[in-house]
Order: structure tokens, then C-alpha cells, then sequence
């Protein structure tokens, strides 16, 4: 009985609306692939059916990883749990900073109407945890530190809506910490100004944007559904065919399209890419970068060794400039105007 | 003050845990070692006079009850001032701890515990600089009879003011607490003062140290048995819920000198109903100190003798200080609460919610200022906590009491916003935890925001990468 649970609770994330996984979401997901290869591919529904239900897709290699971790990493879940009583440590830190402060606006908006409180607080929660997904990502991608953990994501060669936890386990607890860090704050300082009307606008639990963010085929962006949106959406909201474009190996499609939902970061910072109709996208990692999609041992080991080595390249660096010695700092200057590559 | 008691805290600590475990002591009876004494007694421990003065600070809360809005201000007043200031002479009957049906208890009159002890000498001699008009303890605590004789029920609304818990919870900390730590447990714990190869007083049985540990205790106000108490049970005893737990020598009557939970002792099993260990720890301490003293069998207490006793003195002190400060958090969580419904409909405030709301600031007074009635000045600390709290709670038009007149009636021409107050309410339990280290934290003002973050459990992807 109690290994019949065990085995329940490694799935539990299908019958949580927390997560993206939630089957009512996968089966929203569903209709929309659908209604999109039919009413825009104009595609027949046998056509469909074995467009969405493709085996080579589903039984690949590379998603046969991708199950595989998803139940290897339920183990690590465990690490992350702890974060919640960090949340609230850091933002009962940051409310009593506030009440010690010598700001004389604690609870001087309470008298706003809930509706107006509880709206701007869900907005503000997802915006900071949108923002810092995409700052996040970035850095992933952008940090050689960073990157070789990130790299088990890129090596799906065939994208499901599985593929969301294909990660290495410290990826979930950056993003997970990240998290924490983002939302601490943002809670802190709304308790401050509106007490105890504060509350997020959920449905099924979940916050309201969030939601709408899953019931539109969130599930989609991990698929081979190109789904766009008209480019001024895509300005906005990443559509799940940006999120492909993201996951190209096209030289063209490399550092785009970091968002989660939002586009806006993307669009400020300079990493949008509207979708052009991009027909059947190559997703992976490029040869340099050598990553057998399949290997496990690969997965999850790779990623330390390979953090290992940057980080002992960094070091290595480090010590030949502090080890410089110090007759050679007045000729560095000389060296400089005549390297163009500095 | 934490500093003194650091190297042997940890000990007194593993102490306490041994005893309590392999078996609970009491105590006393703890034989005669003064070697001047001739009598029949068996048993060197008394501390009578401490558990009638506990008596008589409970009973004044209970007698300011008793006030009918000004008819019989001037008896009360006089019976009031008789609890608090009785001659020799003089009876007076138990008003705070009565029995009922199914928890009997033995006295019924004072001097059947103890005749002449009375409070006025024992309350402490300082400056109240929580109280307006410049007073020592034992003025304020006239004062407050004065006022009390002449409210509602032991109320005034108007000002704000429930004097019952008032007096009581200042005379916990300005005669009890006071008496232990600063009397007691500090020059009488050092070596030329009432030396333990003396009699206490001529022809006493006991040594004069002996007595006055004994007499700490009784200040403290545990059961002789508490090591034996769950947290709960030490608590329902005083609570009147606890009788098989109570009655220890199970002669079917809870007798008042050795098996009953008064003021101090009882505010530490309230705290430790939240997981803290204040009054097995404190009461442990008091048990090995005792011990020591008993060891030296009626000779002078050597170097080495004297420093664990004195430890074991500074560990009662820390720990019945942050006891203190406990209480004092946990009410001003209590009147943060209430504002937080009174805020809900300002204008519209029900008679029971600001009852609530006066009892409780004025337990959360009582307390701050018996905080500040121990050995050591407390400096900022007490400037912070006076003024943050006021001298008096803001009334159902945000005025407030901002002192008294040449007359001692209160001048009540502040202005105090719910919200500004309720502010300061978070200040306190702030203060309270960066001072005193405050561990059970009853009525948490952030309370809310941590169930915040808990209902939102704001995983809603939060670990899911794109």
C-alpha cells in the first residue's frame, strides 16, 4: 500500500493546477493543437491525430530522457521544499525593516477597496516572477557557469510538454530560489502598505494570470505545435512558437527569446524574435557543444564536471593577474595599446 | 545580565532535563542544618508570606471588580489599600483563589498561610517612568487603587484603563519578580549578607541563606512539584482545571503554600504551552541551587559554594526576565489583534470587542511595566517600550491619556491614530525579541503575513524553467 503511494505521489504533479503538467491543462493544450492544425494548417483530423500523437516525437530518445529525469529528479523535490520557510523569513525581514523605518506609511492604503489590492498584488506577483525568470534564463544561458547546467534542457532533441522538467536539479533550485527571492519581497512590501487584504486572485488555487497563462497552451511552447501569435502580440506574450525558436539550433535563433510569458523583457533587452513562420524547427544543442541527448550519466554529471572545469579556468586566471609580479603592471599599459584584440 | 549566567546556564539546562527525566524532585522538605535552632521542625523550608503576598495581588484584581461606579468608591478603596497595605494585625479572606466543586482548596483566610506579610513594604522603590506623575511602585499602585475604587466594574472606558489587571500584572513584575531578583537572589546571595552559618533571624530553623532562597521561590510562585507538571497542567491548576495535577501529597485539597500556580510561575507555563521550557528550567535552578546550600550543612558557603549558587541565581533571573518580556509580547499581539478589528469598522466599535481590547492593553502595560521593575536599569530600552506603548491605550476616539494632573486625574488631550498604534503594537514584539530574545511568541504580529505566504504557497511554477 504504502509503495502503491509512493508511486502516486511521483505523479502527483498531474493532479496539482499548480503545475503546468496538470492534466486539465494538458487536455486544453490538446484542443488548441488541434483546432490550430486544423482551422490554420487546415490539416485533416487524421492528419492531426498523428501529428500530434507522432512516435518518433513521444518515444524518441530524447523524450525517453526526458521521462526518465522527471522521475529521477521527484528525489531532489525534497531540496526545494525548505525554500518556503526561507520565503518567509525573507519577507517578514524586509515587512519589519519596513516597520522599523522610519516611513510613516504602514497601513495608510488599508482603506482600499480589496477588489483593487488583491488585483495589483496578483499582477505585481506575476510580473516580479516573470521578470526574474527571464533575467534568470538569461543568465543561464549567457554565464559560463551557468550554462552547462542549462545545457540538459537544450539537449532535448524532441520537444513534449514533458521536456518542462527535463532539468538538472540545480536548475530547479536556482529558479526555485529565485523565486523566493522575487516574491519575498513583493509580498513584504504590499503587507506593509495594505495588511491583511492582501491575496492573489486565484483560480483553482493558482494565481488568475497564471492560470490564463496555462489554460492558453502553456504546455505547447515543449511541443512541435508552432502556435504564433500576429507579431504585436508577440511583443507581449511569447507565443509557444518563440519558445521553439528559442530551443533552434539556427544560428540566427541563438540568445532569443528568454521569456517565460511576458515578451516585453525580450523586447526591452534586445533578445525578441517574432515568430516568421519557421517550419520544422531543429531543436537541440549544436556539434560543438556535444551532448548526447540520451545519456543520463551525461545529465547529470557532466553539468558539475563542466562547472568544475570553468570554474578552475576562472581561477587559473585570476592567479596569473594577482601573481603578476609587480614590475610587469607599469608595462601593461604599453601592452595594451599595442594588443587590438583588448 | 546574559552574560552572567551564560557558563552555567547550559548546565542548570542539562540539569533540569536530567531530574525532570529519571525523576521529578520537589521542593523541599529540605532538612535542618542551622545548628542554633532547638525546636521540633523537620523541615527547613517556608516561604508562607511570598504565596500570601501572590494571594493579595490576585486578590486586588479581583476587588477592583467589585467597583460600582463610584457608590462604593470609598469602601473599596479602604478594603483595596488593606490588601495592599495590611497591618499586623488584621485578617483578610482569600478573594482570588476559592474553591468550587471538584477543586477544593485548604485556606480560605489569609493568616492561615501567613499573618502580617503585606505588599506596600515589598513593592519596588524606583522610578515608574511608565506611569505619568513621577512615582515610585508602591505610589502607582495606590494611585491605581484610588482610580480602580471609583470605576465601572474595575473599568474605565473612557481612559482606556481595566485597573484589575493593571495592578495585578504590575505587582507580578514590582513586588514578585522584583523581590526575587533584586532582593533575594542578588545581595542576599552574596557572602557577608545573611550568611548560611547564621540563623535568618534569631531562633528560625533555618540558615539565612536557606530562607532566602526559599523566599525567591515563593516569589516565583511555582507548585513545590513542578518538575512533575506538564506545561498545560501547571497552568490548569491555577485555571482552577487541573485538580489530580495539583494536589501532590493527594489529600484531596489543593493547599495554597505549596501546590498552586501564582503570577510569575504562571506566565511561564502559559509561555511554555508554545515550546519553551521556562518553568522547568527556572524551577530546576531554584531545586540545585537549594541543594548547594543544603550541602554546606549550616557553615558558611565557601568561594566555590557561592558562585554556583550565584549562577544558578543568574539563570532564574534570565529566564524569569524573559518571561516577562514573553507576556509583554504576547498582549501587545493581543491589542495589534483587536485593532485589527476595531479597524474593520471604526465608527462602529461593539461594547465586547473594546472591553477585550482594554483588558488586554491593560495586561500588556502591567507587564511592560514590570519589565522594568528588575535588578537592572534598562536604559533605551525601557524609554523605547514606554513610549511606544503610552500612557494609555488610544479610546474609542483616538484619544488618548497623555498624563496626570497636579490632582492625579488624567489629562486625556492626545490624539493616537488605530493605525499608528497598531504600528507600535509591531514595534513592541520587535523590540521585545531584539532586547530579550523572546522564543514562545504568543500572538505573533507577522503571524498573518507568514499564513499569507503559506495559503499563497507560491509555487505556481516557481521552479518550472523555461
Amino acid at each position: 500500500m504504502e509503495f502503491f503511494n509512493e508511486v502516486i505521489g511521483l505523479f502527483s504533479d498531474f493532479a496539482n493546477p499548480k503545475k503546468r503538467v496538470f492534466l486539465g491543462y494538458l487536455g486544453i493544450s490538446l484542443l488548441i493543437a488541434f483546432a490550430w492544425l486544423i482551422f490554420y494548417h487546415k490539416t485533416n483530423i487524421r492528419g492531426a491525430i498523428a501529428r500530434i500523437f507522432d512516435r518518433k516525437i513521444w518515444f524518441s530518445g530524447s523524450a525517453q530522457t526526458d521521462y526518465k529525469i522527471f522521475l529521477i529528479n521527484r528525489v531532489f523535490t525534497g531540496f526545494i521544499s525548505p525554500l518556503l520557510l526561507t520565503q518567509v523569513a525573507i519577507a517578514t525581514a524586509i515587512y519589519m525593516a519596513l516597520v522599523r523605518s522610519d516611513l510613516t506609511l504602514w497601513g495608510v492604503y488599508s482603506d482600499v477597496s480589496i477588489g483593487v489590492v488583491v488585483g495589483m498584488f496578483s499582477v505585481a506577483m506575476f510580473v516580479a516572477d516573470d521578470f526574474t525568470k527571464y533575467l534568470m534564463h538569461r543568465w543561464m544561458h549567457k554565464w559560463p557557469i551557468l550554462w552547462p547546467i542549462h545545457k540538459v534542457h537544450h539537449a532535448a532533441e524532441t520537444m513534449t510538454p514533458m521536456t518542462v522538467y527535463r532539468v538538472h536539479p540545480l536548475e530547479g533550485v536556482l529558479y526555485a530560489t529565485r523565486s523566493v527571492m522575487a516574491q519575498g519581497p513583493v509580498i513584504a512590501v504590499f503587507y506593509y502598505f495594505f495588511g491583511d487584504s492582501v491575496n492573489l486572485y486565484t483560480i483553482v488555487g493558482v494565481n488568475v494570470i497564471v492560470f490564463v497563462f496555462h489554460v492558453t497552451g502553456s504546455n505547447l511552447r515543449h511541443s512541435h505545435v508552432d502556435i504564433k501569435y500576429p507579431a504585436w502580440i508577440e511583443h507581449v506574450f511569447i507565443s509557444p512558437a518563440q519558445h521553439q525558436i528559442h530551443h533552434s539550433i539556427a544560428e540566427e535563433h541563438y540568445d532569443k527569446n528568454f521569456g517565460a510569458a511576458l515578451a516585453i523583457w525580450d523586447w526591452m533587452f534586445g533578445s525578441l524574435h517574432v515568430s516568421e513562420g519557421e517550419a520544422d524547427l531543429e531543436f537541440g544543442l549544436t556539434e560543438n557543444e556535444a551532448h548526447p541527448s540520451s545519456d543520463l550519466y551525461t545529465a547529470y554529471i557532466g553539468p558539475l564536471k563542466e562547472m568544475a572545469r570553468v570554474t578552475a579556468s576562472f581561477w587559473h586566471r585570476i592567479t596569473l593577474v594577482v601573481r603578476r609580479p609587480r614590475g610587469t603592471a607599469t608595462a601593461r599599459p604599453q601592452r595594451a595599446e599595442g594588443s587590438s584584440s583588448s | 545580565m546574559m552574560t552572567r549566567s551564560l557558563k552555567l546556564g547550559t548546565s542548570v539546562l542539562v540539569a533540569a532535563l536530567l531530574s525532570g527525566a529519571a525523576f521529578a524532585e520537589s521542593y523541599g522538605p529540605y532538612p535542618i542544618t542551622e545548628k542554633s535552632y532547638s525546636g521540633d521542625k523537620t523541615n527547613s523550608v517556608a516561604y508562607t508570606g511570598q504565596v500570601a503576598r501572590n494571594i493579595m495581588i490576585d486578590s486586588l484584581k479581583k476587588l477592583a471588580g467589585q467597583a460600582d461606579g463610584g457608590a462604593n468608591a470609598e469602601e473599596l478603596k479602604d478594603t483595596m489599600m488593606l490588601y495592599f497595605a495590611r497591618g499586623n494585625k488584621e485578617d483578610l479572606a482569600i478573594v482570588s483563589h476559592k474553591g468550587k466543586d471538584g477543586f477544593p482548596i485548604t485556606q480560605t483566610m489569609l493568616n492561615e498561610i501567613s499573618s502580617g506579610a503585606n505588599l506596600v513594604g515589598k513593592t519596588y522603590g524606583g522610578l515608574v517612568p511608565g506611569w505619568p506623575g513621577n512615582k515610585t511602585g508602591a505610589e502607582v499602585v495606590e494611585h491605581m487603587i484610588h482610580h480602580a475604587a471609583m470605576s465601572e466594574g474595575g473599568v474605565s472606558n473612557d481612559l482606556g484603563y481595566d485597573w484589575g489587571q493593571l495592578i495585578q500584572k504590575f505587582l507580578i513584575g514590582a513586588v514578585s519578580y522584583n523581590q526575587a531578583v533584586d532582593n533575594y537572589l542578588d545581595e542576599k546571595m552574596t557572602a557577608d549578607n545573611k550568611p548560611n552559618n547564621k540563623p535568618y533571624s534569631d531562633g528560625a530553623a533555618y540558615t539565612g541563606k536557606e530562607h532566602s532562597w526559599d523566599e525567591a521561590f515563593g516569589y516565583f510562585g511555582a507548585p513545590a512539584h513542578a518538575l512533575d507538571l506538564s506545561a498545560g497542567d501547571a497552568y490548569g491548576i491555577s485555571k482552577k482545571t487541573a485538580f489530580d495535577a495539583g494536589d501532590a501529597n493527594g489529600d484531596g485539597t489543593i493547599d495554597l503554600k505549596s501546590e498552586m500556580t501564582f503570577g510569575n510561575a504562571y506566565y511561564a507555563a502559559d509561555a511554555d504551552k508554545s515550546g519553551t521550557d521556562y518553568l522547568q528550567t527556572i524551577t530546576a535552578a531554584f531545586i540545585e541551587g537549594r541543594k548547594v546550600i543544603t550541602a554546606a550543612d549550616g557553615e558558611a558557603l565557601s568561594e566555590a559554594e557561592l558562585a554556583q549558587v550565584q549562577a544558578y541565581a543568574a539563570t532564574i533571573e534570565d529566564e524569569m526576565t524573559r518571561v516577562l518580556a514573553e507576556a509583554t509580547f504576547k498582549y501587545a499581539g493581543s491589542v495589534y489583534g483587536d485593532i485589527e478589528k476595531i479597524r474593520a469598522d471604526k465608527n462602529n466599535i461593539s461594547d465586547e470587542l473594546y472591553r477585550d481590547y482594554i483588558k488586554h492593553w491593560g495586561e500588556l502595560k502591567g507587564f511592560a511595566m514590570a519589565l522594568q521593575t528588575g535588578r537592572e536599569n534598562l536604559g533605551g530600552t525601557a524609554v523605547r517600550l514606554n513610549r511606544l506603548i503610552g500612557y494609555g491605550p488610544p479610546t474609542k476616539d483616538e484619544s488618548v491619556v497623555t498624563g496626570i494632573d497636579a490632582d492625579g486625574n488624567f489629562v486625556k488631550d492626545g490624539k493616537m491614530s488605530w493605525n499608528a498604534y497598531q504600528l507600535n503594537m509591531l514595534k513592541v514584539q520587535d523590540l521585545l525579541i531584539k532586547e530579550f530574545g523572546v522564543e514562545a511568541r504568543k500572538n505573533d504580529g507577522t503571524e498573518n503575513l507568514a499564513n499569507l505566504i503559506k495559503v499563497l504557497d507560491s509555487d505556481s511554477g516557481g521552479a518550472e524553467t523555461d
